[in-house]
């Protein structure tokens, strides 16, 4: 009886083993198409989709040795269709790759500017839905169209994508623009009053080179690009957000001689709105730390009567920023800074009788900005290399 | 005693309910796209609401020490209405248990294994939990503080994994939503994860402790609802008013994780605690339906039922509803109310009856 038992068992497992084993829709990795870029561009034709999908190739790019591996091919493969959606084309596509796309690795998605005019609501749809794409996948909108920004070839990288991936997640140096993923530009395309945003992108042409740069960012309105902020407007708005995190703030110095150059160590904002006789006010409070990084003047600008001026002319430029932003919000007619949602979070009862007229509430808000500056660091020098002891 | 001689302490029976409701840490979803940010307060309501029933199912363990539920409704209600209502609820842990097996199936075809086919998922499950069933009631016990602590590693390390990208504004206005809305999270909340513990009536007479369950159900379930509650924190402090698109906020918001580009993809860890959580509940639920229905048909032991019973299970899973969106609408609308008599009206009711009739009689009516 044991032993009828022990020979089941043994051929179950026999059975199992051959059945089991092996990787169900297993896909080797010399059968993948990579897929570290996509751009989305209108067909000039026939007004569909074209996709412009960046593939690594590995047989470039698998060499240890710097650029372009072996036979100095590229190490990246743009391979484009056309389709009547963004999922269509990414079908369209195995017509010219012979595997269907893996795009787990995606970094970043580019619009081209056309279809970023007409609507990313109707486009980022797949890209949230489908498996394989990551919600941290970058947004990016080309000045021009995506596929020359993906064909633009960088000096040091050695994929177009992900050159750009890191030009946009080192914002951080000058907070002139800002990253944002597809969860982030669905949030803001899910509130009805905020706008969105997504950093765009150029070639610019410098001698023979090629380089791709980021000029400032696109806003959307219910999902659609209505127009541009300038890198200091983008920083206005981030002063505010509270996502400034360095940048350099350039000041005169105080002699009129000269500058005083000044970087940014650490930014807080906060925001309250207020409803105040029908007025509605925002109080905003920016605590910003500064180091003094530069200066071109031979005044010593390191004492306390030095900081202090410096700090004041520091805090004017902050809310010169935020000012600049302000204006060119009005002038779109979009809350760019996303007061509408704040207001919301604080007076849920009047903002359901606003939300519907916001646009033409907005632009008679009222902005109360308070900069706090504070030069904390010298750096290296304790007064500048200059002949005379500084100062008068 | 029932047809199981396992015995369970009271620590067991702690993990067993925390467990058990982690078990459902994927089904508040149902209820995120009803109460948006203010699924957390929901979970608090939905928990203040269920506890005093989850306690009356303890103390009607505790006044019918050896007893199932079978057993304490054909003492209560007498032979025919009592074998009716144990029929009811045999189908309500029935229909429940197959519904956690679909919610398996498709948490590994949505975000694991796409191409596997999800009738081969589904019984590989259930052959795991019915093999699981099969070892009884004391081998379940023994290993629940596992799934529990596996959990609570899961919720509490992505929760810090994602620290820096929570917003707490995003929780605000508070009180925003249409009470009715509230109101209709707070029943699915209470039934869905907190109610079904009605299953544990046909486990606590395995208790070998003489103080009765009460306290180890409270805390059980206090240390499941903080669970649930931690998830909900996190997935609304992350994802904002998204999570209401996504079919799962929790495989979302883990999806975001990225710590200097090393740390990412973690979806694998959620897809751990979650399978051994699921496995566990759906365990009670195959075990309490496979011991009802020994009781109801007199059997001597539920061993031969674990078997057939799964297999019914899974092709009730696999064949009753069309899609998801299907699976997510009858539960959210009609699962909830057939199954409301049983949680809310009945376990107090026999209680009461009980009471007044002095149920159960000295040890001579309750013998053979």
């Amino acid at each position: 009886m044991i032993l009828y038992k022990k020979i089941y068992v043994f051929i179950l497992c026999f059975i199992m083993l051959v059945a089991l084993s092996g990787c169900l829709g297993g896909r080797e990795i010399n059968d993948l198409e990579i897929v570290i870029g996509m751009g989305i561009d209108k067909d000039k034709d026939t007004g569909d989709i074209l996709l412009t999908a960046q593939i690594v190739n590995e047989k470039e790019a698998g060499g240890a040795s710097g650029e372009g591996g072996g036979g100095g091919g590229k190490a990246y493969w743009n391979v484009n269709s056309i389709g009547k959606s963004i999922f269509d084309a990414a079908r369209q596509i195995t017509h010219k790759t012979g595997n269907r796309l893996f795009v787990s690795h995606n970094q970043v998605v580019i619009f081209g500017h056309d279809v970023a005019a007409e609507g990313l609501q109707k486009h980022i749809d797949f890209f949230l839905r489908a498996h394989e794409m990551r919600p941290t996948t970058l947004i990016l909108v080309a000045e021009g169209r995506a596929s020359d920004i993906m064909d633009a070839k960088p000096e040091t990288e050695r994929f177009p994508a992900m050159n750009i991936t890191k030009l946009v997640k080192t914002y951080g140096f000058t907070s002139h623009l800002y990253k944002v993923n597809m969860k982030d530009f669905a949030t803001c395309l899910m509130s009805g009053t905020s706008a969105t945003f997504a950093p765009l992108v150029t070639v610019s042409q410098d001698r023979e080179n090629k380089d791709v740069f980021v000029p400032g960012m696109a806003v959307f309105k219910n999902g659609k690009m209505v127009g541009k902020l300038s890198h200091d407007e983008v920083r206005g708005v981030l002063w505010v957000l509270g996502k400034v995190e360095s940048g350099v703030v350039i000041v005169p110095s105080p002699d009129g001689k000269g500058k005083a150059v000044l970087e940014i160590v650490n930014a807080k904002s906060k925001v309250k709105p207020e409803i105040k006789d029908g007025r509605i006010i925002f109080h905003i409070k920016i605590e910003e730390e500064l180091s003094l990084s530069e200066q071109t003047t031979r005044e010593n600008l390191a004492t306390v009567p030095g900081f202090g001026k410096v700090q004041e002319a520091a805090g004017k430029v902050v809310r010169q920023e935020i000012m600049a932003a302000f204006e060119r919000s009005k002038e779109l007619r979009l809350d760019i800074f996303g007061f509408g949602e704040m207001l919301h979070k604080k007076y849920k009862n009047e903002w359901k009788i606003m939300e519907h007229n916001w646009d033409d509430i907005y632009p008679t808000i009222e902005l109360d900005i308070h900069v706090d500056s504070r030069i904390v660091s010298n750096d290296l020098l304790r007064r500048p290399a200059s002949p005379d002891e500084g100062g008068e | 005693m029932g047809t199981d001689k396992g015995k369970i302490n009271g620590r067991q029976l702690l993990f067993m309910f925390a467990g058990f409701i982690q078990g459902s840490a994927l089904l508040i979803d149902f209820t995120v796209g009803i109460t948006e940010h203010q699924t957390w307060m929901v979970i608090l309501a939905g928990l203040i609401v269920t506890i005093p029933f989850i306690l009356s199912y303890a103390a009607l363990a505790k006044r019918f020490p050896g007893n199932d539920l079978v057993r304490i409704n054909d003492m209560v209600y007498g032979r025919f209405i009592g074998k009716a209502l144990s029929l009811y609820y045999i189908f309500f842990l029935s229909m429940t248990l197959s519904f956690n097996i679909l919610d398996v199936g498709e948490l590994y075809v949505n975000f694991l294994m796409p191409d596997t086919p999800f009738f081969f998922l589904l019984s590989v499950f259930a052959a795991v939990i019915a093999y699981a069933v099969y070892k009884g009631i004391e081998a379940l016990a023994k290993v629940s503080h596992l799934f529990v602590a596996t959990s609570l590693f899961v919720i509490i390390t992505t929760s810090v994994l994602l620290a820096d990208q929570m917003d707490f504004s995003r929780f605000l206005p508070l009180f925003e939503l249409p009470f009715i809305k509230l109101l209709q999270g707070i029943h699915i909340m209470s039934i869905i994860p907190f109610g079904e513990t009605i299953a544990f009536l046909m486990i606590m007479e395995h208790m070998n402790d003489t103080k009765g369950p009460a306290r180890y159900s409270f805390f059980g379930v206090l240390v499941g609802a903080a669970s649930l509650l931690i998830v909900s924190v996190r997935n609304t402090a992350v994802l904002g008013r998204t999570q209401t698109i996504w079919t799962s906020p929790s495989f979302q918001s883990i999806r975001l994780i990225d710590i200097g580009t090393v740390l990412t993809r973690m979806d694998f860890l959620i897809g751990i605690a979650q399978t051994m959580l699921i496995f566990f509940k759906c365990s009670i639920f195959l075990y309490a339906l496979t011991t009802a229905l020994s009781q109801l048909f007199g059997l001597k032991s539920y061993k031969p039922l674990v078997l057939p019973v799964v297999g019914i299970e899974v092709i009730i899973a696999a064949t009753v509803f069309q899609s998801p969106v299907d699976h997510a609408e009858i539960t959210q609308n009609a699962g909830i109310i057939y199954s409301a008599p049983l949680i809310y009206l009945f376990p107090p009711l026999t209680l009461l009856i009980a009471k007044i009739r002095g149920l159960p009689k000295t040890e001579r009516s309750r013998g053979k």
